[in-house]
């Protein structure tokens, strides 16, 4: 019996494997029969083509493949998460940002080695995905969860960054796209042994590996370092995504499929697991690059293999949500104390100060900073209100909308940004830029509304069927994220001008924002916010769980649903302004917590203040920092929001 | 003075581009003639270098800063105010400013309306996404400027100078059989190759040198490929100019690729670093680029 088991576990795979690599070589097969190798008199050139172009391409592809999905697999096995990959732990994003940044501003880093910055970027990005886990006992639905928003985060910031500082070179787009040609075998000679010392190391711990299956008390009773061994093992695997990140780029979701596959046809017991998901992951990049070669060909456009994978394998998540076992979670019972005394006129007297500042204070054409005097502000005023009334509106929307995933979810990574809302607008304003070649304004709200709008219907159809179970949601919501995402650097990777407008809008300048939609924004704000303070029984009593908020007489999947509307239209609002992504509605809610404003209503009102002002502040220094130049409040709240992010992690655990 | 100095390379392409500037129509700042305005504001770099070319002096141009990384010549005289980046121009210097002409292109129309709350709009299509041959839209677009500032007479006159260097050009090149590719390197392993209907694409076309990339580019004339991609275009009398700029760790790598020592294009004396032209530019910088490209290909 146990014979047949093993014999089956190798089947399934192998089986797989050699589909993957026929399908691969048929689809290649052109270049081997045009080959030197099949005939002795072909041109110097096309010789040259295959054995310099051709086959290193196909073995960086065999090689990265190899390697990430051998990355995802050791994630899989350690973590005991099925969705656990470089990518969706944020891994590969964090190495790509860290690169992004050597290169703009210290490139003899880069000279000296990329592989170490793409090291410490993994690292980083990796650690802090871990250090959220740590707090949620490693829960999968958390660990995914940080992990996705942290790439989101990392490749947004990394894309805009190259936009800030290169206007007419977008190198790093297709970079940061993990294309695969090649024209040396530079690249795949200088990954292999790097990649071949990581994978012996991963399968001495293999074994020793496979004994924590028995169980941490089994494991323990055995005499094994359990922590140290996890760790190991975890080290290698940020380590064999972050080298393919630095020699070709991000690669998405690969290291979650291949796994995966490895997995359903059979390969369980680690050793297998590790080694079938290693193989597999190669002949399936390997296939998915020939097949974007010759789609490649095709088309007028440059198209990377990475980026086509990810726009392929984000659906991926949604269809694999079922198999993450999902629970409440419930907050640290929140005390009913001081409800908007002290705390409360703090964060009203900060907003009312980041307000006078942002209409009063200001630089001139001699560039000195000067305080407006009643006749100058006759013409400043009109152009600074809408700018302010703005930032206030969508900082205090984004503010509430946190709140609300906050308290819904019990998760602090939850933030709009994960509703996958702003990324449905973008998306929406990618297709609108890619059939209007100059939008109006009218054009570019119409489009990323719609884009909102189908993204909140195609979560609320997804949710349904969960009754709206938060971390399905939530989870859904990242993952057309991540499809927005990935579509939206697929398309920016050709370099088409357009691809700018696009980063423009991502960055979320409230430039373009005139009274009247100030003035729309301000009205949509309150009425939303007094929408969600209206619901603030709720807020108070889903923390608690569901058991008792089911006890009371709330209907969840209705609530929840409510809930979400809620928030889906306070961000879809809030992008128009500010862009999709910006740190506040994940900073304020954790601010106004700090403060003990814990209640629904402080805790809003609170948040509301703050939001508001950081957004207002993060405005007004865009405006003022680089004169005439300005900085996007969006990206601007974001880059300050993520030192914040990590202080807040790094002090709690 | 003549407009085909014969060439004893670089210094006399020195002299060339200095005795360019001289011309009495694009003269000294103090020089500038007077159209209907005064106070113009451009926020397209090649729509400000078509001002400079016809005579008239902006208040002020956007992205300014980068002025010379990317437009390089013509020289922009003193004085002139740098009002932020060309999507985000500064409204409140611009308020204090008092423009009384704003210069745009139909890229930035989304922001037509607050533009005219500073002064009339002009906007000039070059770069439309038509897919129409840019150089003969950029001569259209400059008589356009002109008529509309009242400097139609000095547009004309840039213009037939321009048919004149380019005509001369071009009888410098009679007795070359070269055809080039023309690329910006953005890192080891991808560029992007320029073709029709672009700019580039539209100079050589004027001045008799064919263009050996035949594939097709986008809307603005160019299409990112992997380098490997140039060897399909390698013609034994194929020559490879690089824009600058060029990221600097690329070469050294570029230079070990088996591929790359293989492009004909690519040996010792076929390949050459030219210095940064505009690539959205208009009559001036397809100029510009005509006299680079000459002197390279005359200096074997």
């Amino acid at each position: 019996m146990k014979a047949f088991d093993a014999r089956a576990s190798f089947i399934g795979p192998a089986i797989l494997t050699v589909a993957l690599l026929a399908a691969a070589l048929a689809i290649a097969w052109p270049q081997f029969s045009a080959s030197p190798l099949a005939s002795a008199n072909v041109p110097p050139m096309a010789r040259i083509l295959f054995f310099d172009a051709a086959l290193p391409r196909m073995a960086t592809a065999l090689i990265a493949g190899a390697a990430l999905s051998l990355s995802g697999a050791l994630f899989q096995q350690v973590l005991r998460n099925p969705l656990a990959s470089p990518t969706t732990l944020g891994v590969s994003a964090g190495a790509s940002l860290a690169l992004a940044l050597a290169s703009l501003y210290a490139p003899a880093l880069m000279a000296f080695g990329g592989d170490l910055v793409a090291l410490a970027g993994s690292a980083i990005a990796g650690g802090l995905v871990f250090l959220v886990g740590a707090r949620k006992g490693f829960s999968p639905f958390t660990l995914v969860l940080s992990g996705m928003v942290i790439s989101l985060w990392c490749g947004a910031l990394s894309a805009i960054l190259v936009l800030l500082n290169d206007r007419y070179l977008v190198g790093l787009f297709i970079w940061g796209s993990g294309s695969l040609a090649q024209n040396s075998w530079q690249v795949p000679v200088g990954l292999l042994p790097k990649v071949l010392a990581l994978v012996v190391l991963a399968f001495l711990l293999a074994r020793p590996l496979a004994l924590i299956e028995l169980g941490d008390e089994g494991a323990r009773a055995l005499g094994l370092p359990l922590a140290w061994l996890r760790a190991a093992a975890i080290g290698i695997a940020v380590a064999l995504s972050a080298l393919v990140t630095s020699a070709v780029g991000v690669i998405g979701f690969v290291g979650l499929v291949a796994p995966i596959l490895a997995r359903l046809t059979g390969a369980r017991r680690p050793v297998s697991f590790l080694l079938w998901s290693g193989c597999i992951g190669a002949a399936l990049l390997f296939l998915a690059d020939e097949a974007v070669q010759r789609a490649a060909g095709a088309s007028e456009n440059f198209l990377p293999t990475g980026a086509v994978m990810a726009v392929l394998g984000s659906p991926l998540l949604l269809v694999l949500l079922p198999r993450l076992k999902t629970r409440h979670r419930v907050l640290a019972p929140s005390l009913p104390m001081s409800d908007f005394a002290v705390p409360g006129y703090v964060a009203a007297a900060f907003l009312i100060l980041a307000l006078t500042v942002a209409v009063w204070l200001g630089r001139d054409a001699a560039a000195g900073w000067s305080f407006a005097d009643p006749l100058a502000l006759r013409t400043l005023l009109p152009l600074r209100l809408p700018r302010v009334l703005a930032a206030l509106a969508a900082g205090a929307m984004l503010a509430i909308a946190g709140v609300i995933l906050q308290r819904l979810t019990g998760n602090e990574m939850a933030s709009p940004e994960v509703l996958g809302i702003s990324a449905g607008a973008t998306l929406g304003m990618a297709v609108a830029l890619y059939w209007v070649i100059e939008p109006s304004l009218t054009v570019q709200i119409a489009a990323a509304s719609v884009g909102a709008g189908a993204v909140l219907a195609a979560m609320a159809l997804l949710g349904m069927r969960a009754q709206f179970a938060p971390e399905r949601v939530l989870l859904a919501g990242i993952a057309l994220g991540a499809l927005a995402d990935a579509i939206v650097s697929f398309l920016t990777a050709s370099g088409d001008p357009r691809a700018l407008f696009l980063m423009r809008w991502m960055s979320g300048s409230t430039y373009m924002v005139d009274m009247n939609t100030a003035l729309s924004l301000l009205g949509a704000g309150t009425i939303l916010i007094l929408t969600a303070l209206a619901m603030r029984r709720w807020l108070d009593l889903l923390p608690l769980g569901p058991a008792p908020a089911q006890s009371l007489g709330i209907s969840l999947g209705r609530t929840r649903l409510a809930l979400y509307g809620a928030a889906a239209l306070l961000t879809a609002a809030a992008t128009l302004a500010v862009g999709p992504l910006s740190f506040v509605g994940l900073m304020a809610p954790h601010l106004a917590r700090e403060f003990g404003l814990k209640r629904a209503v402080p805790h809003m009102a609170g948040a509301a203040c703050i939001g508001g002002g950081l957004m207002v502040l993060a405005d007004w220094l865009g405006r003022t920092l680089i004169f005439p130049y300005q900085i996007p409040a969006g990206l601007l709240s974001a880059l300050l929001g993520a030192p914040f992010l990590i202080l807040l992690l790094g002090r709690r655990s | 003075m003549s407009p085909d100095p014969v060439p004893k390379p670089l210094l006399r392409r020195r002299h060339f581009l200095g005795g360019l500037a001289a011309l009495p129509l694009m003269a000294t700042p103090r020089a500038f003639a007077l159209g209907k305005y005064q106070r113009i504001v451009s926020l397209d770099y090649a729509l400000a270098s078509t001002l400079l070319s016809i005579g008239a002096k902006p208040l002020g141009v956007a992205s300014l800063a980068d002025w010379n990384r990317w437009v390089v010549d013509p020289v922009m005289p003193r004085g002139v105010v740098d009002i932020g980046s060309s999507w985000e121009v500064n409204f409140e210097l611009l308020a204090s400013l008092e423009p009384d002409l704003v210069l745009t292109t139909p890229y930035l129309e989304a922001l037509r309306p607050r533009h005219e709350s500073f002064a009339p709009v002009l906007s000039i299509p070059v770069y439309n996404g038509d897919g129409k041959p840019v150089l003969p839209a950029a001569y259209k677009a400059t008589e356009t400027l002109g008529d509309h500032i009242g400097l139609g007479a000095e547009a004309r006159a840039f213009l037939a100078d321009a048919d004149h260097r380019f005509a001369a050009c071009r009888e410098r090149l009679a007795g070359t059989t070269d055809s080039v590719l023309l690329i910006n390197i953005m890192d080891p392993r991808h560029a992007r190759i320029f073709g029709a209907p672009g700019l580039y694409h539209g100079v050589l076309e004027r001045i008799g040198i064919a263009n050996a990339w035949t594939g097709s580019g986008n809307y603005w004339g160019f299409r990112t490929i992997g380098i490997e991609e140039l060897v399909e275009f390698g013609h034994p009398d194929t020559r490879l100019f690089a824009f600058e700029p060029l990221p600097r760790e690329v070469m050294p790598k570029l230079e070990t690729s088996p591929i790359w020592q293989a492009l004909p294009a690519a040996r010792s004396g076929r390949f050459e670093v030219l210095p940064g032209v505009l690539m959205f530019g208009m009559v001036r910088e397809a100029m510009r680029f005509a006299n680079i490209i000459t002197d390279r290909l005359l200096r074997t």
